[in-house]
């Protein structure tokens, strides 16, 4: 059975209450901020919602309608966010939305219906094992002059992953060398795999190109062993979801705990081991990337059975033990911050655009819908946006430069850095 | 797959632009897919041969129009949950109305709102609650569509004691009629704002929506004013949580009860007594055993095998909630003493659940944003629900006393989950106007295939109501219910069929959920 028909019971399940277009009616605090699907925001048609497209899923099955181009083109325009899954599965317990998505996209690829844009990052991937096109033999100038250990040469108890964006993304330079030092100042025993480092395989399972991911998960596994690491350590947020939802839910095991950067350093803070003294008087505001937050959520196994009806709640996806407490804490740590919530935060946030494989394929899109988060930030009187997630940073200083909106993108380390003595 | 004429595709892509009209087949299954209250064998309802996302009232109307010329039907819907909102057969125009989604105007002073089609309640709610005010939520939920709930459906919320039901809403409405007239009824009819639903200005309310609605069969509502009501808790209340993990403060000027009434009756005479008091905000009969199946599904199946904790439940199957709201705490405290008091007198148990943990979750998801009906999806997947005539709410818990009795067979022929079968749901409307609602849910899995046993259940509820004189059942009302009903009540269809007549001339609007033309049903 196909992954797809294997939904199919998920499929039949939905009442098209729409609950899936909303943040979760308990939080609704405006008419402004109400909807929670970036997707059918913007394109309308019920087939765009979570729920239309099990409604698709569910039609292809049945041979009422085929799989296309235009069909293809409305699951891809989609950034994979979770949102609606949240959504569903408050009220229920049968319906793996998140799973449907991603079988949709398996079977785009399977039926030849493949995006030229994520044509390009599957070949770089395999070439330069990175998303972006670039050389592999780049991948670890990042960290030039930081003088780190070369996992590949010497081991040590904490493996430093920086993910694609983070290693080429100029612009971002600052951020992710600003990470590793404080993790090495902090007495970690860091290393890095430098140009050595490949991709998690994570975007490629999600543009549709499953079987892809195996290949990076086996890669990352030998090179975590190879490391002696018993800790492995990321500031990108879909590196982070990779490694603890995508790879247990695949049956692939890195074999080694798993934190995101802002766990790390939140730890620190609450161990006295790490004060931000310096005063950073600045209003700011918190981005839940979609990959930290609710898509986070660590793969909840131990359950297996045909209904869904019968499983326990304990076993599901509801997105609420995602990565939301440590990047607040942390920015609630720095003296001067004055930090204000948006309306649509943690396990119901709005997306910022680039998820999904959008941001490659669609940025109009990707743009449009990072800018409905800067609205929703400039509404809290923020003057700064701060996030943990790459991606997250990059489409919002696209929209930020494109627009001339007035409002600054922080990484939390960037917002930390500033507050540390000697910065 | 039926498609629209060419020509006619050509003329909608012109009026809405080509991003804004589709007809792949894919996308047309989006609106095909309407399970609730569609228990036919076939799981889906007919595809419509198109779907049209209007942006304007005039976008509406020229698709009305377009659709007249070309002989083709068409059906609109807002949120666009049931069965009622798609087309009854192939080859109709699906109007989505979601790209119409504005508050017009909010008038904190006059005390309304003007929205569009696909304002949801919780929107809505959220932003009157900023100005002390809020609306009538329908039991189905805050993801409804208020103006649908309002112009054209049925459907009874929880605060129906302080603020009405759906059909008594309705102030100025914009009205695009099934021949592609915009009429505007009451104020706004004569450019005097939209403060009155009958005049100044055409009154024509009773035609609009009568009793029950027309569910979109009428014609398309584009704009409506929103009757609102005071809010008297907090006007940006701050809510932690989701669904089931809800945590808040409440004022202490917002109380809530739990109440136990010995029987059917007694639990009425409470109910009269609560109106006549002109106490509470909130009044509603609501079954624990309902709340097990809502809450604790899985563990509700184990519970209710147990002939002992069955009679247990059984102590509290006249559970009612009540929630006292004011600005004042001694007017709270007054009515809190008119509570206990008329709970001694009925025989009653009171429970306050303010002093309970939690308490905060009951008050804001039941008590203020009514989100816990979307929950009976946990227990099967499914529910439907039955019975629940506005009237005299003796009459409407009597209701509840006889569908305990025809639901019980279908749950020993397993068509519907074991739930003790009394769930019937409702309060009384208005206060002293001692008239209420009462309707029975049933919940079951549609995956199972066993359609036909729901569809009979619903036929035998509905015979059930004439057989004990209950009234129209506004939860039995399957399409074609006039059938049934009409020659049983002064064949109101005939009037209903004449004004489908002179309203929509070339029966251009889908009426499957109302009634045909005149000439149709004479031939």
């Amino acid at each position: 059975m196909s992954r797809l028909a294997a939904l199919k019971n998920d499929m039949e399940g939905c009442s098209r209450c729409s609950l899936c277009k909303w943040i979760p009616m308990a939080q609704i605090k405006s008419w402004r901020f109400a909807k929670v699907c970036p997707s059918v925001d913007r394109y309308n048609f019920h087939a765009f919602s979570g729920g239309g497209k099990m409604i698709i899923a569910n039609s292809i099955l049945e041979g009422r309608s085929e799989l296309n181009e235009a069909i293809s083109e409305i699951i891809y325009k989609c950034q994979l966010c979770g949102a609606c899954q949240v959504s569903c599965q408050a009220y229920r317990d049968d319906i793996d939305l998140a799973d449907v998505l991603l079988a949709l996209r398996a079977k785009c690829v399977e039926e030849g219906l493949i995006l030229p844009e994520h044509q390009f990052m599957i070949d770089s991937m395999k070439r330069e094992d990175n998303t972006l096109g670039m050389q592999k033999c780049d991948r670890g100038k990042w960290a030039d002059g930081l003088d780190l250990v070369d996992v590949n040469t010497q081991e040590v108890d904490v493996l430093f992953h920086a993910g694609c964006r983070f290693s080429y993304d100029e612009d971002l330079r600052d951020s992710v060398r600003n990470w590793v030092v404080l993790l090495r100042n902090s007495g970690a025993d860091v290393g890095i795999a430098g140009k050595e480092e490949a991709c998690c395989g994570g975007r490629a399972f999600e543009i549709g190109y499953q079987g892809e991911m195996r290949n990076y998960a086996e890669d990352m596994a030998s090179r975590v062993r190879a490391s002696g690491a018993k800790l492995l350590v990321t500031p990108c947020s879909d590196c982070y979801y990779t490694f603890k939802y995508l790879y247990p839910k695949n049956g692939l095991d890195l074999g080694v705990k798993i934190l995101h950067t802002t766990e790390y350093a939140d730890s620190l803070i609450k161990e006295n081991k790490l004060r931000p003294k310096k005063n950073v008087p600045m209003r700011v505001t918190y981005h839940d990337p979609c990959h930290l937050g609710r898509r986070g959520e660590i793969y909840k196994s131990g359950w297996s059975g045909d209904n869904k009806l019968l499983r326990p709640v304990k076993f599901k996806q509801t997105g609420n033990m995602g990565i939301f407490d440590p990047p607040r804490n942390i920015i609630n740590s720095i003296p001067g911050m004055d930090f204000v919530e948006m309306e649509r935060i943690r396990e119901y946030s709005w997306c910022c655009g680039a998820g999904g494989g959008v941001y490659e394929a669609y940025p109009e899109f990707a743009s449009w819908t990072a800018k409905d988060r800067i609205v929703e930030a400039k509404a809290t009187g923020a003057e700064a946006i701060v996030t943990a997630c790459p991606w997250c940073e990059r489409v919002f200083n696209d929209e930020i430069e494109e627009s001339g909106e007035d409002m600054k993108v922080y990484d939390v380390i960037d917002i930390l850095a500033m507050s540390m003595e000697g910065k | 797959m039926k498609l629209l004429p060419k020509d006619m595709y050509g003329e909608l892509e012109n009026v809405l632009g080509e991003n804004n009209i589709s007809q792949e087949p894919g996308v047309l299954d989006g609106y095909a897919w309407q399970p609730i209250f569609s228990l036919t064998a076939q799981k889906w309802i007919p595809r419509p041969a198109a779907v049209a996302l209007p942006e304007t009232t005039e976008d509406v109307q020229a698709i009305v129009k377009i659709c007249n010329k070309y002989g083709v039907k068409f059906k609109a819907h807002s949120t666009g949950w049931a069965a009622w909102g798609g087309p009854s057969e192939e080859g109709e125009l699906q109007i989505d109305l979601r790209r119409m989604n504005k508050i017009i105007e909010l008038d904190e002073k006059n005390k309304y709102a003007v929205v569009e089609p696909y304002v949801c309640c919780g929107q809505l709610q959220a932003e009157a609650m900023k100005v002390g005010l809020n609306c009538h939520i329908i039991g189905a939920g805050p993801n409804t569509s208020i103006l649908a709930s309002t112009t054209s459906g049925w459907g009874y919320g929880g605060t129906g004691l302080s603020t009405g039901y759906g059909g008594r809403n309705p102030l100025g409405v914009e009205w695009v009629l099934p021949d592609g007239e915009v009429l505007k009824l009451g104020s706004p009819g004569c450019n005097a704002g939209w403060f009155s639903g009958d005049g100044p200005g055409p009154g024509l309310r009773g035609i609009m929506r009568g009793f029950s609605g027309t569910q979109g069969s009428l014609g398309v509502f584009t704009k409506c004013a929103i009757k609102l009501y005071p809010w008297y808790g907090p006007k940006e209340p701050k809510v932690d949580g989701v669904l089931m993990d809800v945590q808040t403060e409440v004022p202490e000027t917002e109380k809530m009860f739990w109440i136990v009434a010995p029987s059917f009756e007694k639990f009425a005479d409470l109910a009269y007594k609560i109106g006549n008091a002109e106490i509470a905000y909130w009044f509603c009969r609501s079954p624990l055993n309902a709340g097990i199946d809502l809450f604790i599904p899985r563990a509700g199946d184990r519970i209710f095998e147990s002939k002992a904790l069955r009679t247990m439940f059984k102590a509290f199957e006249h559970l009612g909630v009540a929630l006292l709201s004011s600005e004042s705490k001694r007017e709270v405290e007054y009515q809190e003493k008119v509570l206990r008091k008329i709970t001694l007198e009925t025989g009653c148990i009171l429970l306050d659940l303010t002093k309970t943990p939690g308490y905060g979750f009951w008050w804001w998801t039941m008590g203020v944003r009514s989100i816990l009906t979307a929950l009976t999806f946990r227990a099967g997947g499914d529910f439907l629900t039955s019975y629940g005539s506005p009237m005299e709410y003796d009459n409407a818990i009597k209701q509840a006393e006889v569908a305990m009795k025809v639901k019980q067979k279908f749950i020993d022929e397993d068509y519907f989950k074991d739930d003790m079968s009394d769930i019937g749901w409702g309060g009384i409307y208005e206060g002293t106007a001692n008239w209420g609602h009462c309707e029975t849910a049933a919940m079951f899995d549609r995956r199972d295939g066993r359609a036909e046993g729901r569809q009979r259940y619903l036929e035998e509820s509905a015979e059930s109501t004439v057989e004990h004189t209950l009234g129209l059942g506004l939860s039995n009302l399957p399409p074609g219910a006039w059938k049934i009903y009409g020659p049983k009540l002064f064949n109101y269809h005939l009037w209903q069929a004449k004004i489908k007549k002179a309203f929509d001339p070339n029966s251009t609007g889908d009426e499957e959920w109302y009634v045909p033309s005149i000439d149709e049903i004479q031939t």
